[in-house]
């Protein structure tokens, strides 16, 4: 599902050369739950933006499902990532003055050609992650973890092969956590390829496989005896 | 038809703000309509009052000696020989010479003043007047000095009432004239006070020789000339041609003052459009500067909104909002707060022309007159429409391109 080979990204920061990625090779069969852990700064972010098609590597291939998405144009990248991808963000990124139900028909407003069923395949993803009753709301009516769910539905309406999930318990509680990641374990199970990125090994645990970053490398890659089982 | 409701939910959401922005497009809107229309309606009034004339006329007079009206005079009389002499001019398709003077005019049962015009065949088509009934004069009529008359249509229903007046008498200074043509009612070219269709037409050499008498220094005279030209461009050629033939009849040279007068009516019509022209001008820039200053604020308005909105802006391209989709999102929003900010100000701006036009009248007369037309609202429309497009492109596109890691990640 996902390959990048030899990822290399070099910031400029005050006169000092930050190297975000420093050459990673990472490879994540489809259906994969990944979980990339690092401290801040160890890049994990940034080769999160490289997956999602936000930002370019100054060298280095991304295939994901077999595209080379580093070759792509600004409009093959917008296709990308509204067919390919699903993002869940920290801060959730809602439209605040929108419902639930307008929120999570976002990324089919942008799919061409328009499909003619948005509002069914949107109340569906609200169904599918427990907020039918809530399709109406505004953000600022739910919960924070009932926030992050219209978030995952807006993430998966667009049905993307892979979901990208960058902090995504990081402004929850942990027992709101714990039913956030539920989710995506139940979704992971359902065959959907996961990518999260937290610097929390407890929410780790959730994932198939953990990867650890460093100054912008893969220094650990462990398979997660404890899920697979 | 998304766009549009976006648009719309995003403007109703800021709605102090996005009145407060449309307030410039709304007075540029009125005021550009209002010029426009004012300027239109003052154009009408100098048309208005040409209307009636000929416009391939001109009109020649003698200089009047200065003094008290009553005692002023022709300097020097026009004469038949410089009637004749025009007639002649290449190009020239009617030429009428005129002698006039107010006499008493008696028909069986009223006895009253009216306007006597001596003059010839010709008077009719220099006037732009047409035959209602009857005949016209011809030159057998000057020839012999015939006593027939044609009638205006205010005399004739004076005179005869609703009879059929061909065939009657009318006694002018105690002559009795024959009633041969009636006219159809004219729009006069100069309203007077007075009434433009109560007169009475007769041969001209009638009338000197049996009413007004003859100036005793010039004989045959002719109080003024008017000429018509066969095409607008023929009538610079028939002005100096007139021109050297009344100052050879008056032994002037080409650097002598003339003592008579050439009146171009076409002239001195694009003289008068041309001032109009301008005078609109002046007052449609004085709008267009304002809806300017207008689309000024509905920039700064956008990249305000832009910069506010720069996490949404994020969010829609991570789910696969395109750069030109972000650039359309806040073009047509722009648009719609000038589109809105045009329908307003257009409503306001027809109300301001009412009350030009009301507030300047004097009695029933409007001082300055207004013409509302669909043009004019549509041009003002669109004035607004342009201002949103061209003010709403920078920040729209500043928006389409953003980096989209920076804008998520935008407190």
């Amino acid at each position: 599902m996902i390959v990048t080979r030899n990822l290399r990204k070099t910031y400029i920061l005050g006169g000092q050369e930050i190297h975000a990625l420093d050459g990673v090779d990472l490879t994540v069969p489809a259906g994969q739950f990944l979980a990339v852990v690092g401290a801040s700064g160890s890049g994990k972010s940034t080769l999160m933006n490289m997956l999602g098609g936000l930002d370019k590597p100054d060298t280095g291939d991304v295939e994901i499902d077999g595209q080379n998405i580093v070759k792509l144009g600004l409009r093959g990248l917008a296709r990308f990532r509204n067919e390919t991808l699903g993002f869940v963000f920290q801060s959730f990124q809602l439209l605040p003055r929108q419902s639930a139900l307008s929120n999570v028909m976002l990324p089919l407003t942008y799919r061409r050609p328009a499909p003619d069923n948005a509002k069914d395949a949107a109340q569906a993803a609200l169904t599918a992650v427990d907020l039918a009753d809530r399709m109406l709301n505004k953000p600022t009516q739910l919960s924070g973890g009932q926030q992050q769910r219209v978030a995952i539905a807006r993430a998966l309406v667009g049905q993307p092969k892979l979901l990208l999930a960058d902090e995504p318990t990081g402004a929850l509680d942990s027992k709101t956590s714990e039913n956030v990641m539920a989710l995506l374990g139940r979704l992971s199970r359902d065959g959907l390829t996961i990518v999260l990125i937290t610097h929390d090994p407890e929410v780790a645990t959730y994932a198939d496989r953990v990867v650890t970053m460093r100054d912008g490398r893969i220094v650990e890659d462990v398979m997660n005896e404890a899920v697979a089982a | 038809m998304k766009l549009l409701k976006l648009a719309f939910s995003s403007l109703l959401e800021r709605k102090m703000r996005s009145l407060l922005t449309m307030l410039g497009i709304i007075i540029g809107v009125a005021a550009v309509y209002a010029m426009l229309v004012i300027g239109n309606g003052a154009k009408d009034q100098i048309m208005d009052s040409l209307g009636g004339i000929n416009s391939r006329s001109i009109s020649l007079s003698p200089n009047w000696t200065r003094g008290r009206a009553s005692n002023r005079k022709p300097y020097r009389r026009f004469t038949e020989t410089d009637v004749e002499q025009i007639r002649g001019i290449r190009g020239a398709e009617a030429v009428s010479g005129m002698i006039n003077s107010s006499e008493s005019v008696v028909v069986p049962g009223t006895d009253s003043q009216s306007d006597i015009r001596g003059t010839d065949q010709d008077y009719l088509a220099t006037n732009d007047m047409t035959l209602s009934a009857g005949r016209n004069l011809n030159p057998e009529d000057l020839e012999f000095s015939r006593t027939v008359a044609l009638l205006g249509s205010s005399a004739s229903e004076r005179l005869f009432g609703k009879s059929y007046p061909i065939g009657a008498t009318v006694v002018i200074k105690r002559i009795p004239f024959e009633v041969v043509g009636v006219l159809e009612t004219y729009e006069a070219q100069w309203s007077r006070g007075n009434d433009e269709n109560d007169f009475i037409i007769i041969p001209r050499s009638t009338m000197r020789a049996r009413i007004s008498g003859d100036d005793w220094l010039v004989k045959n005279k002719v109080d003024n000339i008017q000429v018509v030209g066969e095409t607008t461009e023929s009538l610079t050629f028939i002005e100096t041609e007139v021109d050297s033939i009344l100052r050879r009849s008056r032994n002037l040279s080409a650097a002598d003052a003339p003592d008579f007068r050439i009146f171009n009516f076409s002239a001195n019509r694009q003289q008068q459009a041309q001032g109009q022209q301008m005078f609109t001008i002046l007052l449609a820039s004085i709008g267009v500067i304002t809806l300017i200053v207008g689309g000024v604020g509905v920039m700064n308005i956008m990249l305000v909104s832009v910069a506010e909105r720069t996490r949404e802006i994020g969010l829609r391209m991570s789910v696969g909002a395109r750069g030109s989709d972000i650039l359309l999102q806040f073009l047509v929003e722009a648009l719609v707060l000038c589109a809105i900010g045009g329908a307003i100000g257009l409503a306001i701006g027809y109300g301001a022309g009412e009350f030009v036009e009301r507030s300047s009248s004097v009695g029933n007369e409007s001082v300055l007159k207004i013409r509302h037309s669909l043009p004019t609202a549509m041009l003002a429309f669109g004035s607004a429409l342009f201002t949103g497009i061209v003010f709403g492109f920078l920040p729209a596109r500043r928006a389409s391109r953003l980096n989209p890691v920076e804008a998520l990640r935008h407190e």
